[in-house]
């Protein structure tokens, strides 16, 4: 096992935030990991989502949202500081942009390396332990 | 015991949640030279007790964590 595959295919708030908290730790950490944003995931990755704070998410959302006395670090901003720290790599899913009819400028800078298709992401998978989130 | 131990650098990160802490202390211990101490400063009960899971496995050294009351100070050597 050389890392982790993690398929986030959710765009639930706590599977986001929770996917981007293992990657970001696992990856600064030297672990190499990657990523694959698909399905309704990308659309947590949307500016106009992390703009105005808007997901889908229950009981942990709601915590994180309204502490006053801590700061959690959002999954856009722990993915991008991991990214420039460790061997980890972000991708979306072209087939559910397709779809969505969205572009890489739709989404939040400095979080996406690419778009990826199965097979790439099979490819990069191919040594790693796969996480299906 | 605390009193001894001399910090070379200081991460701040008290107000910042799991697993802002040892995001901050990871991205720190690689940008010093081996030998470093480091200081972390976080009021998260969490990271106090994932940290030195994470230094073990990085294998770097704990040296001490020192309740401050409203915080922790825990120390790192990069080894």
């Amino acid at each position: 096992m050389t890392g982790y595959a993690i398929v986030l295919a959710s765009e639930e708030f706590e599977r986001v935030q929770a996917v981007s908290m293992i990657a970001s730790v696992a990856s600064m950490s030297d672990t190499p990991v990657e990523v694959f944003v698909t399905m309704n995931g990308l659309n947590a990755f949307e500016k106009e989502a992390v703009e105005n704070m808007d997901f889908e998410g229950g009981r942990v959302a709601n915590a994180m949202m309204e502490a006053e006395d801590v700061e959690v670090p959002l999954f856009t901003e722990q993915l991008e500081q991991a990214r420039q720290i460790g061997p980890l790599n972000v991708y979306a899913c072209e087939l559910a942009m397709d779809l969505l009819g969205t572009e890489m400028d739709d989404y939040v800078e400095g979080v996406f390396d690419d778009v990826l298709g199965v097979s790439g992401f099979l490819n990069r998978a191919k040594d790693k332990q796969v996480i299906f989130v | 015991m605390s009193d001894t131990i001399e910090a070379d650098v200081t991460v701040d990160a008290r107000g910042s949640a799991c697993p802002g802490p040892l995001m901050d202390l990871i991205g720190k211990i690689k940008s010093v030279d081996e030998g470093a101490v480091v200081e972390l400063l976080t009021g998260d009960e969490g990271s106090k007790n994932d940290v030195p899971e994470w230094v073990e496995e990085a294998g770097h050294e704990l040296l001490d964590t020192v309740d401050e009351g409203d915080y922790y100070a825990i120390y790192v050597k990069k080894t």
